[in-house]
Parts: structure tokens; C-alpha cells; sequence
């Protein structure tokens, strides 16, 4: 025998229900196989079982086919040896009952017959399945060796069958084993662990399935569940609807080996509403174990939610300003607009008295007549500054790259004339640069400071004004530099508003308007404007102008850009 | 024969105006005023049997029918479709300039708002519409 069998053996015994081992040496006989010995006559039953006790295994007796039917109904055989001539129910009829039966179908039978019915006997019996004969009269040796081949063949079936048996417990049991050890290993660290007990977050250990397996008190503050509610349903279950499918690709992910996961979802609380939980998370696949760190993050995200809201409610309220002040816009175009119709009447017939009724006028007549032409052209001025600021505060404006040399220098030729008058010297540096910008708004821009500087200049010393660029971080700064009146440091601000003037109109004709439609100007097309002063020193005006040109990325409508 | 030019204007003001500065400037043409869009078009009715004025001034901001309307109506008039229709507004909306060109406006002039610039535009509109300018033969 195969000492490994052997070992296999002695290792199954004491597993096996209601036997106890005999001895080391002989462990066959607690795999005593059963023998079945059908003959209606007790005597020759008594010798059979004569010859065969030498065998020590379980001998059955039966004393008629019905019988031996009775006898493999209770219990398994691993041969039985069945008379052929037997009354009401003969050997031959009593086989193929047997072979009827699935519990008995392959179990050897052994045909006992005597010499005189041998020939017959043997085919019937073997067409009914028998697999050996046996003649009469006996011979012992011969009965015995033929009945230890079943047994030896049933043995071995019997030994592998509980071999199999018994591995599938073993494995079984060392599942449960481990199983029962990663449960109580998982209990002792997390219980023991401060970090784990004391943590405010949400600490949790969970199967491949989704099921906590251990979990902090964290989890019952946030969710309300209790710790054993929590353990019996599948993590899953209490996920929103709608974040499942992103929590079980995730799940997925973590099965499948990724080393972290991230998630925030919406988990349901026991009284049904919904917390925002973010949870990250690692698998530990030797054990198909989750490490789960969860975070409430509902205030959070009630926050956003509330931070979006407003975010709406001020686009919405944007827009609605948008509208009013585009709306503004038109209506302050409108009137400067229709306003000129009776101004160019006024303007008009004033001009007319003066060139073709003058001889009917007397002198005050005439005195009326031209303050009104000049009043009129007063106001003409005004309404076109305020429909150039109106313009310059709704138009889109499109940047271009232009240098500024060229404006420069055909605006300087616009005001030739007050160069000339007030004997102003003008510098000019080269080359100016090039910028981002809108070429005519610039134009407008250049135009109002070229003419404050000619307005304003000191009657007392040669008047300058010198035109200069430095590069500063994005922009190119264009400076305007005159030595004229200069302004006192506490209008510097001032200048720039609607409306705002430092001179009476007779000393200083101007609208308020001019540097306001510099600023605006400016500030439309991304750059900004200020200046340096003092009175009696000069003015030192600037412009910065975009360098680059805008990002692509940047607000696609240009008119969203506006500012107040 | 006087050389004609009808002049669409409800303003009677700037009607008066402008006729003052087309004398000023010594323009040899009579300006004819209708008063609103439905009188110009009455003015250029009459099919083959009147003869159309030189050119039209046209104003946009009319009572009823706008001066928009009144073009529209000019160019699909078969004895009018050339007629050369200047544009003589107050208006410098983009819409109104983009609209007047699409319907077939031959020029847009603004209101100047002062009387030395009438008549200026006075001159210029004698010079280029009146003298310059090879008139198209506007019946056909």
C-alpha cells in the first residue's frame, strides 16, 4: 500500500462518526466493507459466512430475493452473492430488481450455481450483469479470493470518495478559519486603534461587496443608522439613485486594483434625507477588504449650492442691469440727439439774423443775436460730447495691433493751428510702439489730452508738450506732458468724472466731458489712465494700452467687459 | 428749365434752413419741400407723364411713413428705380445707414448742425450731385 495513503488514513479516522480506530497497524477495518449473502437455505448461508469471516468485514444475510431487497435498501454493498435457484423469487429475478434500482445499479453480483445448470446459468447471468460465478460446491479459496477483489475495489472507491470528502472540509473549515481571524484581527486593531475610535471623520473597513465590516462612531452621528444597522445593508443601498452608477464604476475600480478611489455622493440618512458624503478610499485585495475614509461634506455643499444660487440670482441681476443700462444708453443717445433738431434752428436763425437782418438790428439786437448763435454752439458742443461718450460706453470694441506713430502724428496735424498760435514746441519720441487696442477710440482719446494741452497752457513762459512712450509690465504707456496751468493734486481725481470742471467757460471753454471720455475710453479697451500735477508745473497725462493682445480664452463679447 | 430737387422734410424749421443755405451758397435749383413720406410719394406719382426732380433730399424720421419707406418705394417704381436719392438725416445709427444703403440710397449726409456747414454741404451737394455727377437716364 501506498504509505501516503496510509498517512491520508490515519489522518481521516478520528473524523469519521461512530468508529474508533483499532490499531495503527490495521486502519482497513474501519473501511469494513458490507457483503451480501442471498440463499434460501441457512445452511449453506452458515458456510459462506464460514468461509468468508477470515475477511473481517460486514456479512449479510438473506434468506430470499425479496430479502436481499430489503437488506441494499439499507445500506450500500460492496458485493453480493446471490443463489440462482431460489423459490418464488429466483437469483436471475432477484438480479435484474437489483440492477433496477440507481442506488444498486453498478454493485457486483456474484452468481452461485451448481455445476449441473452451469452453461445456462453463466450466460443468463451475465447478460443480467453479473460479474463473476461461482459453482457449487464451494471451494473457499477460490469464494474468498474472488469476494476480496470487490472488496479491495470498494475500499479504495470508499477511501476516495471520504478523501474527497474530507479535503472539502478541510478547506472549508480553514476558510472559516481565516475568515474568523481577518473579522477578529479587523475587531482587536479597529477597537484598539485610537485613531480609528477617536477620528471625527468616517473611518470604515468594508468588504469587496460594499458591506462595512467595521466602522467608527462617526458614521451613526452623520448617517443616524446604528453601527449594526450599518453593517447589514450593502453600503450601496443608501447611495442617491443618481450617484450610483459613478459609485460602482468606482467600486469596480477598487476591485479591480486601482490603488485609490475618490467619490462624493449623497448618502441617505436615517430619516431620509440626504448627506453629501466625500469618501476616499483603497482596496486591500489580500483580504478583499476596502479602507474607507468618509467626510461630511453636507454644509459644504449647501454652502455651494447657496453660493451658486447667488451667483445666479447676480447673473440674473447683471443682466437685468445690462439691459437697463443699455437702455439708459439709447435713451441719453436719443435725447442728445433729438435735441440738437431745435439747437441747429436756434443755432441757425440766430446766424441768419446776424448775416441777412443785421441792418435791420440795433446794436443790442445784435449783442442778443450772437449770444444766443454762441450759446447755441455751446450746447452743440455738449450734445456731441455726450453722444461720443454714449457711443464709447455701448459700442463693442475689437482690438486691433496698430503703432502708434501714425495717429500721433495726423493728430498732432489737427491741431496745427493752436501749435501755431500759441507758439507751442512739440517733441515727439520714436518710435512710439505698438499696441492693442481700438484705433479709433484711441484717436478720440489722443485728441481730447492733445487738446487740453492746447487750451491750457501758462501765459507766462514758452509753452511744451511732449508725447513719449515707457513700456511697463503688458502695457505701453503713452505720456502727454505739457508745462502749462497744471492741476492741484486734490482735482486729480475729479477731472475725470461727468461733468467736471476746474474753469469758467469764458476762461476756459470746454464741456466736463473730455477727460471722462478719455478714461472711459481707456478702461473699454482694457487699459487705464491718471495723471501727475501741479499747479503751475505742468500736467503729465497717461494712457496704458495693451501690449499683447487679449487671451482667446477671454470674455468672447467684449461689451460684458464694461465697467461703470 | 430749373433744375428741381425735392426735398422730404417734416421739420419746417430745417426746411426753411436748408433752403436758405442752398440760396446762400447760390445753388441754381429750387427746392421743392414735401412734408412727410406720403406727400413725397404723391410728389413722384403720376407715372410716365411727370418729369422726376434731379434728385431727392430725403429725410428718415418722418410722421407715418418713414423716409425708409418712401425709398423702398422709389426703387420699385419702374420710372424711378435710378432716380438718385440723397439721404439727408439726422440719424447716425449704424441700422439706419446699413438700411438706407440696402434699399438703394445713392448717398448719406448728416445734418450739420450749424448754418456754416449747411452750407458747405449745400456747395458740395451742387458740386458732386448736381454738376459732377453723370445722371442716369431715369425713365426707362
Amino acid at each position: 500500500m501506498n504509505p501516503n495513503t496510509l498517512l491520508l488514513e490515519r489522518a481521516l479516522l478520528p473524523n469519521l462518526a461512530g468508529e474508533t480506530p483499532k490499531g495503527t497497524s490495521r486502519p482497513i477495518a474501519d473501511l469494513k466493507a458490507n457483503i451480501l449473502l442471498v440463499d434460501d437455505r441457512p445452511d449453506k448461508l452458515l458456510a459462506l459466512e464460514a468461509v468468508l469471516t477470515s475477511l473481517d468485514q460486514n456479512l449479510v444475510q438473506a434468506r430470499s430475493g425479496k430479502d436481499a431487497l430489503r437488506q441494499l435498501l439499507k445500506r450500500d454493498f460492496a458485493v453480493i452473492l446471490l443463489d440462482v435457484s431460489m423459490p418464488t423469487m429466483d437469483g436471475f429475478e432477484t438480479a435484474s430488481l437489483i440492477r433496477q434500482r440507481p442506488s444498486s445499479e453498478h454493485t457486483p453480483i456474484i452468481f452461485i450455481t451448481s455445476i449441473g445448470n452451469s452453461e445456462n446459468h453463466i450466460a443468463r447471468g451475465y447478460s443480467l450483469g453479473a460479474v463473476d460465478y461461482l459453482l457449487t460446491p464451494i471451494v473457499p479459496d477460490v469464494l474468498r479470493a474472488k469476494v476480496s477483489v470487490f472488496v479491495e475495489l470498494h475500499r479504495q472507491t470508499e477511501l476516495i470518495k471520504r478523501q474527497g470528502e474530507q479535503l472539502r472540509r478541510l478547506e472549508e473549515s480553514k476558510h472559516q478559519r481565516e475568515m474568523a481571524e481577518v473579522a477578529d484581527r479587523l475587531e482587536r486593531e479597529t477597537r484598539r486603534n485610537r485613531f480609528f475610535t477617536l477620528a471625527l471623520d468616517m473611518l470604515g473597513i468594508a468588504d469587496f461587496e460594499g458591506r462595512l465590516l467595521q466602522l467608527n462612531a462617526s458614521w451613526e452621528e452623520v448617517l443616524g443608522y446604528t453601527e449594526s444597522e450599518l453593517r447589514s445593508v450593502s453600503g450601496m443601498d443608501l447611495v442617491h439613485p443618481e450617484d450610483r452608477p459613478a459609485m460602482q464604476e468606482q467600486m469596480q475600480a477598487l476591485r479591480n486594483g486601482c490603488r485609490t478611489a475618490q467619490l462624493e455622493g449623497r448618502y441617505r440618512h436615517k430619516d431620509g434625507s440626504y448627506r453629501w458624503l466625500f469618501w476616499s478610499a483603497a482596496p486591500f485585495p489580500a483580504e478583499n477588504l476596502i479602507y474607507i475614509f468618509a467626510r461630511d461634506i453636507t454644509p459644504r455643499k449647501q454652502a455651494e449650492a447657496k453660493v451658486a444660487m447667488l451667483n445666479q440670482e447676480l447673473e440674473q441681476r447683471l443682466v437685468a442691469l445690462t439691459t437697463i443700462n443699455g437702455e439708459l444708453e439709447a435713451f441719453n443717445y436719443s435725447i442728445a440727439h433729438d435735441l440738437r433738431t431745435p439747437l441747429r434752428s436756434m443755432s441757425g436763425f440766430a446766424k441768419a439774423l446776424l448775416e441777412d437782418e443785421s441792418s435791420n438790428l440795433t446794436p443790442l439786437g445784435l449783442e442778443y443775436a450772437t449770444r444766443i448763435a454762441r450759446s447755441a454752439n455751446y450746447m452743440d458742443n455738449l450734445l456731441l460730447d455726450m453722444l461720443a461718450y454714449s457711443r464709447l460706453a455701448g459700442a463693442d470694441m475689437v482690438p486691433e495691433q496698430f503703432t502708434l506713430d501714425e495717429p500721433v502724428a495726423e493728430l498732432l496735424g489737427l491741431v496745427e493751428k493752436e501749435i501755431r498760435d500759441h507758439k507751442i514746441s512739440v517733441e515727439v519720441g520714436s518710435p512710439l510702439g505698438t499696441v492693442f487696442a481700438h484705433l479709433p477710440t484711441f484717436k478720440q482719446i489722443l485728441t481730447n489730452l492733445l487738446s487740453n494741452s492746447v487750451k491750457f497752457v501758462a501765459p507766462d513762459r514758452p509753452a511744451q508738450i511732449r508725447i513719449l512712450t515707457t513700456r511697463t509690465p503688458g502695457y505701453i504707456r503713452l505720456s502727454v506732458q505739457d508745462n502749462g496751468i497744471g492741476i492741484a493734486p486734490e482735482h486729480h481725481e475729479k477731472i475725470f468724472g461727468l461733468f467736471q470742471r476746474l474753469h469758467d467757460n469764458q476762461t476756459y471753454p470746454g464741456t466736463g466731458i473730455g477727460l471722462a471720455l478719455v478714461r472711459k475710453g481707456a478702461e473699454r479697451m482694457g487699459g487705464r489712465v491718471g495723471v501727475e500735477s501741479e499747479v503751475g508745473k505742468g500736467s503729465h497725462f497717461w494712457v496704458d494700452l495693451p501690449a499683447e493682445p487679449p487671451p482667446p480664452d477671454g470674455n468672447e463679447n467684449p461689451s460684458r467687459r464694461r465697467q461703470s | 428749365m430749373e433744375t428741381r430737387i425735392l426735398h422730404v422734410e417734416d421739420n419746417p424749421d430745417d426746411a426753411l434752413l436748408t433752403a436758405m443755405a442752398f440760396r446762400k451758397a447760390e445753388v441754381p435749383a429750387h427746392l421743392e419741400v414735401a412734408t412727410d413720406g406720403q406727400k413725397a410719394i404723391e410728389a413722384l406719382s403720376g407715372g410716365a407723364s411727370i418729369v422726376p426732380p434731379a434728385c431727392v433730399l430725403l429725410d428718415i424720421k418722418l410722421p407715418s411713413l418713414s423716409g425708409l419707406d418712401v425709398l423702398a418705394w422709389i426703387r420699385q417704381q419702374p420710372n424711378l428705380k435710378r432716380l438718385p436719392v440723397i439721404m439727408l438725416t439726422s440719424s447716425i445709427l449704424a441700422s439706419d445707414v446699413n438700411r438706407a444703403y440696402d434699399l438703394g440710397a445713392n448717398s448719406y449726409l448728416v445734418k450739420p448742425s450749424n448754418l456754416e456747414a449747411l452750407i458747405e454741404l449745400a456747395k458740395t451737394i451742387d458740386l458732386y450731385w448736381l454738376r459732377t455727377n453723370t445722371p442716369p437716364l431715369v425713365t426707362t
